[in-house]
């Protein structure tokens, strides 16, 4: 699990900090509007939630990557052996069928 | 996928982690302290390239910060430059001039910036420093992290966390101080008074450099560096990277100092494992180039201490490339092999691009105008039955020094230019003039007449821009 949040997290953090970059070239906070009204916020404040913005919907398309890679061996049953899995898991004991 | 088929074994059935138990569990490494040439120069370039980034955003420069990227004020200041959102293609040359550079050191020698230059290795290098000064070498930290907690253990680690901790906040505050001018933000901390942003990239950044340096380390490298993962594209078989010597070194055993090793039919190697001791990344160099290898040659030095002790000659782990260890390019025609094509063509594209980027700045009128039409009125007659256009005028002087301007319209008649205040920009600003531009009525065209406003600096009249726009006539 933490090798999988890292590959959501991780890359959209890259790609976050580039789009930025490039929001920053092209966009003036101070002459934004944001349904027709200006933006009531600073240029750090609308500089750094843009960041995090880009963040959370690159983690998302992150996570829908990690979510469809999966192939159908894994999507069709549990990859790990019954008694393997977690503790905790209903369906860790071996005789407890897993599909 | 890796697993097309049938179950996978699981290798650690005990582990609480369904998804760990895939992989290796991270076995956490205690790379042991090395000197000698490489660890010198290593040393040199972590305290060259933190002088550097802890010293710069105090330098001043004119009377300000010598580097500030205000981004309030969407201007960077970089010495005697001021560089605005518009000037961003230099930018964009700064990251391609970078990448090429990384290119052409990666296809000479390797992963010279992993293992010398990158923020990962430098702060994971001086946090190692202060580990090692907190709870001392590498066996003495293995004890202590065998042990139980006592109060020596806890006064220890609370120490060492203490120094690491301390060290990442300064880290976050300097890198705040490229974006806010420091010692605006220095008297902020001191009367506690930070910005809640301020307050957040600081601590940001602060646990970002603590986690990687001092948990994270070389994970970062293994699993999150995309360099490390293609690196392969730029090596080939005369790149130098750090090699053992296989021919010489094998068969590896260990054997008396006086015992011959020939007579015993053993290589040089003596398995002493220094070498795979002294790796950040715990690999062992013997079994070929491993994409873990950031290139940092602990290993070169630490064998050499153990040659040096044994009476061998140097250089069983070194500096060598695919082909020379093969015997393919002979020792002596090694460095030859460095201006090799893929090496030159790097090298030229690099220089173009410098060059090019250089003579772009260096060109660079630092002097811009925007012009707008005035929206709420199109065209106006006024009393002597000439046609008016309001525009306004956005000046942008990215000069220091202040500059009053003289603007003129040409266009199909005379035109006349009525100016309600004197177009004076201080220096680094953008300032925006309204100004109205009359034209006889005759000589236009009903609808659009392209027309041309020039713009030049009173006191340096060569400074100057042409910016098109058009008038409305009717």
């Amino acid at each position: 699990m933490k090798q999988r949040i890292m590959w959501v997290l991780w890359p959209a953090f890259v790609v976050a900090a580039v789009t930025e970059v490039l929001f920053f070239a092209f966009f003036d906070p101070g002459e934004m509007l944001f349904f027709g009204n200006p933006l009531e916020l600073s240029a750090t404040a609308t500089y750094s939630l843009f960041f995090f913005f880009f963040w959370v919907m690159g983690a998302c398309s992150s996570a829908l990557t990690c979510f469809l890679q999966r192939s159908p061996f894994e999507v069709n049953r549990c990859p790990l052996e019954p008694e393997g899995r977690p503790a905790g898991c209903p369906k860790r004991l071996s005789g407890a069928c897993c599909d | 996928m890796d697993n097309p088929g049938g179950k996978l074994k699981v290798v650690k059935p005990e582990a609480d982690d369904a998804e760990q138990s895939l992989y290796a569990i991270r076995q956490k490494i205690y790379p042991r302290a090395v000197t000698g040439w490489f660890a010198t120069w290593r040393t040199t370039l972590v305290l060259l390239t933190q002088l550097v980034f802890y010293g710069l955003p105090w330098l001043m420069w004119n009377g300000r910060q010598a580097v500030l990227f205000d981004l309030v004020e969407r201007k960077f200041y970089i010495f005697g430059l001021v560089l605005w959102p518009q000037d961003f293609i230099f930018l964009t040359g700064v990251l391609v001039i970078s990448a090429l550079s990384l290119f052409l050191f990666t296809a000479i020698g390797g992963r010279l910036w992993c293992g010398y230059a990158c923020p990962q290795t430098v702060y994971t290098e001086i946090f190692l420093w202060i580990e090692r000064m907190v709870e001392g070498d590498r066996t003495k930290q293995m004890r202590l992290d065998k042990q139980g907690f006592g109060l020596r253990k806890l006064g220890l680690k609370a120490t060492k966390h203490g120094l690491w901790i301390a060290l990442a906040a300064w880290t976050g505050f300097t890198f705040v101080g490229y974006f806010t001018p420091i010692h605006v933000l220095m008297g902020e901390v001191a009367t506690f008074s930070l910005g809640p942003w301020e307050t957040f990239w600081i601590l940001f950044y602060g646990f970002a450099t603590y986690g990687n340096a001092g948990w994270m380390r070389e994970q970062v490298c293994k699993y999150m560096c995309p360099y490390a993962r293609f690196q392969g594209v730029m090596f080939d078989k005369d790149t130098l990277i750090v090699t053992y010597d296989a021919a010489r070194g094998e068969p590896r055993g260990a054997r008396g100092k006086s015992v011959d090793p020939k007579a015993k039919g053993l290589g040089d190697c003596v398995d002493c494992n220094i070498c795979v001791q002294v790796c950040p990344t715990g690999i062992d160099i013997r079994r070929g180039l491993q994409y873990e290898c950031i290139g940092c040659a602990a290993c070169i030095d630490g064998c050499n201490q153990v040659m040096d002790k044994m009476g061998y000659g140097r250089g069983l782990i070194r500096y060598s490339t695919e082909n020379a260890i093969a015997g393919v390019v002979p020792a002596d025609k090694v460095v030859k092999r460095v201006f090799r094509p893929r090496v030159m063509i790097y090298a030229t594209v690099l220089g173009l691009i410098v060059t090019a980027w250089a003579i772009g700045l260096s060109l660079r009128t630092p002097l811009k105008l925007n012009i707008i039409r005035d929206r709420a009125t199109l065209v106006r007659e006024v009393e002597d039955g000439r046609l008016e256009n309001i525009y306004r005028l956005q000046i942008m002087n990215a000069e220091e020094r202040p500059h009053t301007y003289r603007v003129h319209v040409t266009g199909a008649a005379p035109m006349e230019v009525v100016l309600d205040k004197p177009l004076a920009v201080a220096g680094a600003t953008t300032m925006t003039f309204p100004v109205r531009v009359r034209a006889p009525m005759e000589s236009l065209k009903a609808g659009s007449n392209p027309v041309q406003f020039h713009l030049t600096a009173i006191e340096d009249p060569a400074l100057s821009v042409n910016e098109k726009s058009v008038f409305f006539a009717r």
